[in-house]
This record gives structure tokens, sequence and C-alpha cells, in this order.
């Protein structure tokens, strides 16, 4: 119950989201969070059980924030993605699964975006989108993204996604979230 | 002070606030082979002296690869080195296992630091081996050094084993920043010859920043 959509570009990364939170037929929040930074040039669009994808979410800042005091260096987007999948994985692996899916946006050496899901699989991707609204999403994308169109253009095509989603899904709706990644930071 | 009577544990510091356990380590890896290591911007250089026991019998190998990017070469107990290169093999699969990225040089001089450091804690024989790292990471060349204490130094040049102390003075001589890959062998020869006062056999390991891989070449 969610539609969350990433596109990576050259100039950087833009990831967008509704703000509906679901209990069933009910509508918990209008005011979700779902797009969650993990540092200036890192953030993640969460779509799942919450608690379960905010506890990731924190855990993979902790230990990006040893590693980063450890080696010296910060951890890349895809290290970051590997972090989460393999929480993922022995979740799936020990019966008790995280019930959330992710995607991982951000700019290191280049713009990169990745997605993984419950059982911990990494794939890097151009543009995609999680949740009960990303069928929808999708058509958008697929008939409007073109990999010549540059982050404003980008980020315009991310949030009619979202919308087409929040116009016909009962899951999703009630407001947008856009983060855009570039070299200069996000917004 | 000390009448060299008091009776400790031997894994207990002494009476002089040292390790002896460690010291009787660090002896023993100065007994060991004549091992150098060099490192510019451009390169991490390491070699060996290789010591065949008697006549026919092969000597050790003494550079190992430890990942793509990164070699090792030591000198002390062979057993205990191989351990310790075992080790190093080990920890750097394993963070490319939960990374998914080669390991940094820095961890990986510390974990292997740590291995060892675990020894120093409790009633055991410590590795009597220290380790030359050479590699390459995002932040260019590096070489460290692990001792028995599970100390762990970073720098350009390095000498363990046999007559170390002199080894190292004759390359702080003749090192320069520029040093050329050949010039860094040549060094190596000529100090590994001076330290053990003989021609000796060499086995040397290379990686150079442009490819960032580690090559024996023996």
């Amino acid at each position: 119950m969610t539609t969350v959509v990433g596109i990576k570009t050259q100039g950087g990364v833009v990831l967008a989201s509704d703000k509906r939170a679901s209990k069933g037929f009910f509508i918990a929040s209008k005011e979700a969070q779902k797009i969650f930074k993990i540092d200036e040039f890192t953030a993640s669009a969460i779509a799942g059980q919450v608690s379960d994808a905010e506890y990731l979410v924190h855990l993979v800042q902790a230990q990006r924030r040893l590693i980063e005091l450890e080696r010296g260096y910060k951890p890349s987007v895809f290290e970051t993605t590997r972090l989460i999948a393999n929480s993922a994985y022995s979740g799936l692996r020990n019966y008790a699964p995280f019930l959330a899916e992710f995607i991982v946006a951000g700019i290191d050496t280049e713009p990169r975006l990745y997605s993984t899901d419950v059982s911990g699989a990494i794939s890097p991707e151009t543009f995609v989108s999680n949740g009960s609204g990303s069928p929808i999403a999708y058509g958008v994308l697929e008939s409007t993204y073109k990999d010549t169109m540059d982050i404003k253009q980008v980020e315009a095509v991310a949030r009619e996604a979202v919308k087409a989603a929040m116009q016909r899904d009962p899951g999703s709706g009630d407001g947008l979230e856009v983060l855009v990644i570039t070299a200069g930071g996000s917004r | 002070m000390s009448t060299g009577q008091e009776r400790y544990q031997p894994f207990f510091y002494g009476p002089e606030g040292r390790l002896i356990q460690v010291e009787y380590a660090q002896e023993a890896v100065g007994k060991g082979s004549t091992t150098v290591g060099i490192r510019t911007d451009n390169f991490s250089l390491i070699g060996s002296h290789v010591r065949p026991p008697r006549e026919l019998v092969d000597p050790y190998d003494k550079i190992f690869e430890i990942d793509e990017h990164v070699g090792a070469t030591g000198s002390g107990y062979i057993s205990d080195m191989l351990r310790l290169i075992d080790e190093l093999r080990i920890e750097s699969q394993q963070y490319r296992l939960t990374m998914g990225t080669p390991i940094d040089m820095f961890t990986l001089a510390k974990r292997l630091g740590q291995y060892i450091h675990e020894y120093t804690l409790y009633s055991v024989r410590l590795p009597a081996s220290s380790i030359i790292l050479a590699g390459a990471d995002k932040r260019g060349t590096h070489l460290y050094q692990v001792d028995p204490s599970g100390t762990f130094l970073r720098g350009s040049a390095f000498a363990v084993g046999r007559n170390s102390d002199k080894a190292l003075e004759l390359i702080i001589k003749g090192y320069t920043r520029d040093l050329t890959v050949d010039k860094a062998k040549d060094l190596v020869s000529s100090t590994i010859e001076a330290a053990v006062n003989e021609k000796p056999l060499l086995q040397f390991g290379l990686v150079e920043s442009q490819t960032g891989k580690f090559k024996r070449e023996v």
C-alpha cells in the first residue's frame, strides 16, 4: 500500500512517494514519511511494513557510521544497498522476514539507483517503482521516461507517475513527496 | 628494582611493564629471512629473501596473494605466518560478502592486528611472525606492517627478519618519492644482499596504483 518511484539520470537521482499509510481499508495516516535520507548524498524510499522498513533504515545508518569510522570513508550507494539486503536475506532465512522493499538512491562517483526486496536481492535500475501503486506508476514511467532526459525532466516524470498511481490505487494518496539528489546535495 | 627473581605469569606484564611473550615472539621474527616493503604513490612492492632449508628441498614461497588487490609477505615461523595469511584471506572474502566491495587496506591491517591482539590477552603462544601487506584501494597504494603484538603501522618502507635494522637503514637511505619499480627492486636486492652477506634468492610482489591489482613475481 504505497507508491514510491526512483529515477536515475546523468545529473542525479530522484525519489518520489505518496504520503498515505494504510491499515487495511482504513487510512492510518495522511502524512507518512516514506523517503529517508541516509546521508546528504544517499536516500531510501520504503514500501511495506513501516516498522520493519524504518528499523532497517536506522540499522543501515548505524552500520554505515561504524564503517566510515573504521575505514575512514563513506560506504558507497551499492555498499549501503548491500547492507540492507544482508539484513533482509538473513531475516528471510531465519523465518522472520523484514516485510519491506527499498529503493536506494544516491550519488558517489556517479548517480546510482538500486532496488532491494524481502529476499535480499539487489537490482541496479534506471527507473523503478515499488508498492501497490507501482503497476500504475510503471505505466507512466514506461511511456514517458527517456534516457536523454535531464534531472528536471526526470523529476517531472517521477511526480506524474506517483500522481497517476494516487488517482487509481486505493492504497496510495494524500500528497506527494519528492527528493532530488544531485552533486550539490539533496533537496 | 628488578632482581630477576619476581614470580609473575609469563603472559602478564613484567616489572618493567612489558609483555615478555611479545618480545620473545619479536625476537623469533628477527631470526626469519629478511623481508622488506617499499611504497610510493605509484606502487607498493614487497620482497623477501627465500632460503631453501637445505640442498634438494624446495623453498617456501614467501609472496602471497590475499585478494585481487592485496599481497602479503612476512618473516618468522613459517607455519605461524601461513595461519596469518589464511586469516587475511578469510577477512578479505568476509568483507566482500558483507559489503560487496574489496576490503580497504586499513581495515584489513586492523582486522589482522585485532586477530593477533587476542593472543596477547591469554596464556597462549603468540604467532611469531611479522607480516608486510602491500595493496591498493580507493585511496591509493598502501604498505602496512603487522607485528606479533598486534600493532600495525602504515608507512613507505618496512623491513623485518634477519638484520632488518641494517636493511631498513639502507632502504631509508636509498628511498626517494619518485622511485620507479625497477629502481625499487634494485634497492630491495642490494639491501637484502648487504643485510645477509650473500647473493640472495628473492621473490617480489607488486601492486601498481594504475591497475590496482596485485601481481606475484616469483
